[in-house]
């Protein structure tokens, strides 16, 4: 009579599981390490262990989620043997990968975004590069279907340039996390980074910090400084559309034209009205960026990606589907989980009522091409 | 139809005993001494809601006020941290008309007993 630990939410999601062939590649995942810096110590000389003595812990964003524990792990996640969600890469292979079916998940660290908080170059240069070794070591190594946003400092772009070169074409990196300072994206400072994420055929992953008005060196939010968690959690589509329009206006993809951007967790709801405001004033103000050529809204189609997650609810099912033809979903869009985020959506309850081509768009075909992984890439 | 699906002293306080019945995942809880019998899906997003918190939460008040309540009558989902009404499984304060289904729960000689309906909902 009793339910075995793992068979509990799930009897609900299979009701509603009809047989999906959909093949899936998970674009957003969040891999912790217990204790901040004091995990990454084994990744470090002994000179940097004693540059952190006493500061093990990376900062978090005072206003936190008012969930259990105020953290956005999700508490059902947290694996047996202990630690935080997402600290245990055999259990999220059980509980994410095997559950599901995912043939690839890309992982970013969160934790590793907070490196934008930090006012010391060195430090956040050295950490970074510690991140990528620690998920190199003790995550990729784990299943072949762990795929590593590495990330980099934006503190010092040639250092992070050097970074992306060290690592960038190893099998396992298939892209390039940028924790943003509040610096916009189109800013010269980035173009080292730009231009080494190229060199190696890796899109640029941007996500929320968490850190997002919180610090003085983080991104700033428009208008000021929201005051809960709900607000700020809301606001963040506005970081994505602030950046686009620096990127697109700036001519970042006149000068790297294979340079692609993943926009994630940041919505797509936004994403039409975007395109055609920034199509709209270039008609008007064409002479002020003469560097670009032809309508705007074309580089968003060609060099962004957003990630599905949190996945629009809107009032009627229908506009959901509206939008994602608006957006140009069957290219744009990529699917992600969020996993072990308290917000995460399952792959067996998110874009039920999408029609099946662009149903595979969304949740495979368009990441494949990406990243450059699975049967269609090597087609 | 009732089924026994423990001691008492099988139920912790406050945490939910997941048990299985005719293939319904149903947490229940056992808070003050009062039990509760619930669905384990949440109508949201089907995330196993009874692997959730249980405990109180702010009541609608005016802007700059706080007051919390409802101690021990809030079941909070794990994942997007819907809140029910443990006792009758509705959503509170209108956050949504959707809600979770609750059985009826009993103790017979310290057994406990969940009734459900014969067909699954």
């Amino acid at each position: 009579m009793r339910a075995g630990k793992d068979d509990l939410g799930d009897e609900g999601l299979a009701k509603v599981a009809v047989v999906s062939k959909t093949r899936i590649i998970d674009s957003d995942v969040h891999p912790w390490i217990n204790g901040d810096i004091e995990g990454l110590l084994p990744y470090m000389s002994g000179a940097w262990r004693q540059r952190f003595e006493g500061r093990l812990r990376l900062p978090d964003h005072p206003l936190r989620p008012p969930l259990a524990g105020a953290t956005s792990i999700r508490r059902d996640a947290r694996p047996p043997g202990g630690g935080a969600g997402g600290s245990d890469p055999l259990f999220m292979k059980e509980d994410l990968l095997d559950r599901y079916n995912i043939e690839f998940a890309v992982l970013s660290s969160i934790q590793a975004g907070k490196l934008v908080t930090l006012p010391n170059t060195d430090e956040a240069t050295t950490l970074a590069r510690a991140f990528n070794d620690y998920f190199m070591n003790e995550w990729l190594v784990v299943d072949s279907r762990y795929r590593l946003a590495m990330c980099v400092a934006a503190h010092d772009p040639l250092e992070a340039a050097k970074e992306i070169r060290r690592i960038g074409n190893e099998e396992g990196i298939v892209a390039v996390f940028l924790p943003l300072l509040n610096i916009l994206m189109g800013n010269r400072h980035y173009y080292p980074i730009y231009e080494a994420a190229e060199e190696c055929g890796l899109p640029i992953l941007i996500h929320p910090t968490g850190t997002e008005g919180g610090f003085q060196t983080s991104v700033a939010f428009a208008g000021g400084i929201p005051s809960t968690y709900i607000e700020r959690h809301t606001v963040f589509p506005e970081v994505a559309m602030g950046n686009i329009a620096s990127m697109v206006f700036e001519g970042v993809f006149v000068r790297f034209p294979a340079l692609q951007v993943v926009a994630a967790e940041f919505g797509y709801g936004w994403a039409p009205h975007m395109m055609w405001r920034m199509d709209q004033n270039w008609r008007e103000f064409r002479r002020e960026v003469p560097w670009i050529e032809h309508e705007p809204s074309k580089f968003v189609l060609d060099n962004i990606r957003f990630t599905s997650q949190p996945v629009e609810e809107p009032e009627r099912e229908e506009y959901l589907l509206q939008i994602l033809e608006m957006v140009h979903a069957d290219r744009t869009v990529v699917f992600s989980t969020d996993y072990p985020h308290w917000d995460n959506d399952s792959p067996k309850n998110t874009f039920r009522r999408v029609p099946e081509p662009m149903k595979q768009r969304i949740f495979y075909d368009n990441a494949a091409e990406l990243y450059g992984l699975g049967t269609l890439a090597e087609a | 139809m009732k089924h026994r699906v423990g001691h008492i002293g099988e139920i912790p306080d406050r945490e939910a005993l997941i048990v299985n019945v005719d293939g319904r995942s149903i947490g229940v809880f056992k808070v003050d001494s009062r039990l509760y019998a619930v669905r384990n899906v949440c109508p949201h997003k089907q995330a196993p809601l009874c692997r959730g918190t249980v405990g109180g939460t702010m009541l609608p008040s005016k802007p700059g006020e706080l007051r919390y309540g409802l101690e021990g009558r809030v079941l909070k989902c794990p994942w997007h941290g819907w809140e029910f009404d443990l006792a009758t499984g509705e959503c509170l304060f209108g956050i949504s008309g959707r809600r979770v289904k609750t059985y009826p729960v009993e103790v017979r000689d310290d057994q406990v007993y969940v009734e459900v309906g014969s067909t699954p909902s």
